[in-house]
C-alpha cells in the first residue's frame, strides 16, 4: 500500500516500514526516558474521557480518533505489543495486533492532528501527557521518513543549508534589514534604535524567530527600542540568528542539534545569556532544552523578551505611557509560554498599563486554547482548512466573544495562525506582537529621540553614530 | 458450601491478598526506581518540585475533579470513598485480621459501613451510566472498563446482602461466597489492571515531569544506534 497523508511528504522509502518503525522505536526507548511515561500511561489509563472535554480538535470534530486518550492509545498499543513481556506472550499465542503499513499511516495522520498543546494534560486525573506521547510518536515517525515536508525542508536549511536558518535569509540580508529597521524607526517613530551585530562579550545574544526579519518589523523595532532604552547589552550573531526550532515538533535528535548551535553562537561571541524574541516554541525549546543538551545547571540562562521587558519596566529602566492604545485589546497566550505558567502575567501587566480597554479571552493563561497551529502544523499550508476551521475554531470563538479589535499574539507561529483563523472565520481584527504596541507607547528617554530635522528620512544609522 | 467458604476466606484470601500487596509494592518500587533512573540520566536535573507537588495534591483531593463533568465526579467520589473505606475499616473485615492489625486501626460499625456501601453502589452505577451516556466516554470504553466496574458492583452489592441476609435474593451462604470470591478477584486484579492507580497516583505528576527531562546524549545515541550520524536531514 502507498502511504497517504493529508500533508505533503518527501519521497518515502516504504520498504519494510513496520520493521524500520520498530527498530527506530527500540533505539529511542533504549536511549531515552520515554519508557517511564509509556509504562505508566499504559498501566493506568482510566479511559474516563475527561481529556476529550479539553481538546479543541475533539470539541470541533467529536470524532473518536480525536479523543486525546484514543490517539495516545495508537502508540501505546505498539509499545505494549512489541516492548512488554505481556505483549510478546500474547503474540506467542496468536492474539494481539500486528503493526502494518496501514497502522503506521494512521499514526502519521493522527499525530499531526494534535498540536501538542498539552491542554488535555491539565484535566487528566492520572497526569497522562498526550503532548509528550505525540512528541515521541512524531520522533519515531520521523526516523522512518514520515514528517511533513514543510518542517523537514526548514530544518534542512537551518542545519545544512547555506543560510543556516529556516527562512533562508543570508546574514548580509539580515544586516541590511536591521539597518533598514533602524532608519524606519527613526522616520516613523522618531526613535533611535540599534541592532548590534557580532558584538563580543554582550550579556545577551538575541534569537528571534528568523521570520520576524521578513514579516514582523514592528515587533523587532519594539524589541530593539526596549533594549536601547534600558541600555541592554546585547547582540545578534551573524553565524546563527534563528531561534526557530522545529526539532521540538518532531525529533529530539534535531532539537539537540539546533539548541546546541544556539549555544555555539553564544560561545563564539562570548555572550552570557540567550534572549529569545516573541516566539513561544523558540522560547520553550531553548528554556527547557538548552539545559538538557548543553550542560545542565551550567548551561547559559534563557530569557524571553517579554520577561526582560517586564523586569526592566518594573525596575524603572524603561517607561511606557499609560492608556496610549485606544482600541479594545485582548491577549492570546502561546501554549509554549503559558501552559507551564512560565510567561503569563508579564505581558498582561504591560498591556493593562498601555491599553485603555484590555479584555481577557476565556479560558486564559495556563488553561488557554491553542491557536490551532501548534506543534509546527502552522507551517503546513496544505492543511490550512483543518488548522483554521477545526483546530482554530475554539480560538476564533474566543476572539469573537471578546469583541477585541487587536489581538496580541507574542509568537511568530501564533501570529500567522491567528491571522489565518480570523481571515477564515471572517473576523476583522489586527494581530500583532506585544512589542509592536510597546513601540507605540514607549516614553523614550532623550538620548533615543531623533532630532526634528533628522526625522524625514535622514536618520543616523548605527554606523553613522 | 462451608468448605468453599473456608477455602475462599482462608487460603484463597491469603493468596489474593499477597498478590495484591506484593504486586502493589513491586509496582510502586519499580516505578520509583524508573523515575530515579530517568532523573539520573536526565541532562537537566532541576525538577520544579512545588509545581509537581501542587499538581499531585490537586488530584488526590477531590475538588479539582469538579471542574469538568461534575456529575461524573460526584459519582466517582462516592464510589471511591465506599470502595476504599469499607474493605479497610468495616468491623466485619477488620475482625478477619484479628491480632494482625494494630489496636488504633479505625473500625467502622455496620451503620456507617452500610452508608458507604450504598455510596459505592450508587457511585458505580453513576459512573457506568455516564460511560454509556457521554459519547467520548462511550467511545473510549473497553470491555475491561465495564468488567471492572461490574465486578466492583457485585462486590459491594453482595457485601451488603451478606451483611443483611433478610433482604438477600440468594441463599445467605451462597451470597457470602459470591462476596468473598469477588473480593479475592478484585484483590488479584488490583496490581494487574488500571486499578494500580491506587498506588501509582502519587507518582504520576512527578513521572510526567521527569519524562520531559531527556538524557543529554539521547539524540546522539539514537543517531548512532540507527547508524544515522552522518545522514543528512
Ligand atoms: C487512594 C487511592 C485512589 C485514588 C487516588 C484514585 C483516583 C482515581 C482517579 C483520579 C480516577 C479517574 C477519575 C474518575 O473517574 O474519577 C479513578 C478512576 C477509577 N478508580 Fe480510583 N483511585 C484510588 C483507589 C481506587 C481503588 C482502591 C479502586 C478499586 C478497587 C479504584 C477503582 C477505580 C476505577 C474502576 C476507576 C475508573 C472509573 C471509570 O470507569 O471511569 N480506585 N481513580
Ligand atoms: S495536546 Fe492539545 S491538540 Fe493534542 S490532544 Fe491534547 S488538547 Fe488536543
Ligand atoms: S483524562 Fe486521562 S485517563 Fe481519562 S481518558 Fe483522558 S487520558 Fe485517559
Amino acid at each position: 500500500m502507498a502511504i497517504a497523508t493529508s500533508y505533503y511528504l518527501e519521497e518515502l522509502d516504504e520498504r519494510e516500514l513496520p520493521q524500520r518503525f520498530l527498530d527506530a522505536f527500540a533505539a529511542i526507548l533504549a536511549h531515552s526516558n520515554y519508557t517511564l511515561v509509556l509504562d505508566a500511561a499504559s498501566r493506568m489509563k482510566a479511559h474516563c474521557g475527561r481529556c476529550a472535554e479539553t481538546c479543541p480538535v475533539y470539541q470541533e470534530t467529536a470524532e473518536k480518533r480525536d479523543i486525546p486518550c484514543e490517539r495516545s492509545e495508537l502508540l501505546l498499543q505498539v509499545y505494549r505489543r512489541y516492548f512488554t513481556l505481556g505483549g510478546s506472550l500474547k503474540a506467542r499465542v496468536g492474539a494481539g495486533f500486528v503493526l502494518d503499513e496501514a497502522y503506521i499511516n494512521r499514526m502519521a495522520e493522527e499525530y499531526y492532528r494534535c498540536t501538542a498543546c498539552r491542554r488535555c494534560k491539565l484535566e487528566c486525573p492520572l497526569g497522562i501527557d498526550h503532548g509528550l506521547i505525540t512528541h515521541l510518536a512524531r520522533w519515531v515517525l520521523a526516523e522512518v521518513g514520515l514528517t511533513p515536508k514543510a518542517l523537514v525542508v526548514s530544518v534542512r536549511e537551518q542545519l545544512e543549508g547555506k543560510s543556516g536558518n529556516t527562512s533562508g535569509i543570508p546574514a548580509p540580508a539580515m544586516q541590511d534589514t536591521c539597518e533598514f529597521l533602524e532608519e524606519d524607526c527613526a522616520d516613523e517613530h522618531g526613535l533611535k534604535i540599534e541592532f548590534p551585530i557580532d558584538v563580543p562579550n554582550a550579556e545577551y545574544i538575541f534569537f528571534p524567530a528568523v521570520s520576524d526579519y521578513l514579516l514582523e518589523p514592528d515587533t523587532l523595532m519594539g524589541n530593539a527600542a526596549v533594549l536601547k532604552a534600558t541600555g541592554g547589552s546585547w547582540t545578534i550573531g551573524t553565524k546563527n540568528f534563528d531561534g526557530i526550532n522545529y526539532g521540538l515538533f518532531y525529533s529530539d535528535r534535531l532539537l539537540d542539534r539546533i539548541v546546541s548551535n544556539e549555544v555555539g553562537e553564544l560561545e563564539r561571541l562570548n555572550a552570557k545569556k540567550i534572549l529569545v524574541g516573541e516566539c513561544g516554541h523558540a522560547s520553550r525549546s531553548a528554556k527547557a532544552f538548552v539545559p538538557t543538551f548543553c550542560g545542565g545547571e551550567d548551561a547559559p540562562e534563557v530569557v524571553n523578551i517579554m520577561e526582560y521587558t517586564h523586569e526592566q519596566w518594573k525596575a524603572g529602566k524603561v517607561k511606557f505611557k499609560p492608556d496610549v492604545i485606544k482600541q479594545k485589546v485582548t491577549y492570546h497566550d502561546p501554549c509554549n509560554l503559558a501552559r507551564s505558567g512560565w510567561v503569563t502575567e508579564q505581558p498582561r501587566e504591560l498591556l493593562k498599563h498601555i491599553c485603555c480597554d484590555y479584555v481577557e479571552m476565556t479560558p486564559n493563561r495556563q488553561d488557554n486554547y491553542c491557536c490551532g497551529g501548534g506543534g509546527g502544523t502552522v507551517s503546513i499550508d496544505e492543511i490550512r482548512e483543518f488548522r483554521t476551521m477545526i483546530g482554530g475554531k475554539a480560538k476564533a470563538d474566543q476572539i469573537r466573544a471578546t469583541g477585541a479589535e487587536i489581538v496580541v499574539a507574542p509568537c511568530a507561529n501564533c501570529k500567522k495562525q491567528v491571522a489565518e483563523v480570523c481571515q477564515d472565520h471572517g473576523l476583522d481584527v489586527r494581530i500583532c506582537g506585544l512589542h509592536d504596541l510597546l513601540l507605540e507607547a514607549i516614553d523614550a528617554p532623550d538620548f533615543m529621540k531623533v532630532p526634528k530635522d533628522d526625522e524625514d528620512g535622514d536618520a543616523p544609522t548605527a554606523e553613522e553614530n | 458450601m462451608d468448605n468453599w467458604i473456608d477455602l475462599a476466606r482462608g487460603p484463597l484470601f491469603r493468596i489474593s491478598l499477597a498478590i495484591c500487596l506484593l504486586g502493589l509494592l513491586y509496582r510502586f518500587g519499580f516505578t520509583s526506581w524508573q523515575i530515579m533512573e530517568a532523573h539520573r540520566k536526565a541532562g537537566d536535573k532541576r525538577i520544579p518540585h512545588q509545581a509537581v507537588a501542587r499538581a499531585t495534591l490537586q488530584w488526590l483531593l477531590p475538588w479539582k475533579l469538579m471542574k469538568i463533568r461534575p456529575l461524573l465526579s460526584v459519582a466517582s467520589i462516592l464510589f471511591h470513598a465506599g470502595i476504599l473505606a469499607v474493605p479497610l475499616f468495616y468491623v466485619g473485615h477488620v475482625s478477619l485480621w484479628a491480632g494482625t492489625l494494630p489496636g488504633w486501626w479505625p473500625r467502622l460499625g455496620s451503620g456507617p459501613s452500610d452508608v458507604l456501601t450504598w455510596m459505592a453502589i450508587i457511585g458505580i452505577v453513576g459512573v457506568l451510566f455516564w460511560r454509556l451516556l457521554v459519547k467520548s466516554s462511550r467511545d473510549l470504553t473497553r470491555a475491561g472498563d465495564v468488567g471492572i466496574l461490574l465486578l466492583l458492583l457485585a462486590l459491594a452489592a453482595s457485601g451488603y446482602w451478606a451483611a443483611h441476609p433478610a433482604s438477600s435474593p440468594m441463599a445467605p451462604r451462597a451470597m457470602l461466597l459470591v462476596h468473598m470470591m469477588a473480593g479475592n478477584l478484585a484483590l488479584i486484579l488490583t496490581p494487574l489492571t488500571k486499578i494500580v492507580h491506587c498506588i501509582l497516583a502519587p507518582l504520576t505528576h512527578l513521572l510526567g515531569e521527569v519524562g520531559w527531562h531527556f538524557p543529554a546524549a539521547s539524540g546522539r545515541d539514537v543517531a548512532v544506534a540507527l547508524a544515522k550520524e552522518n545522514e543528512p536531514v
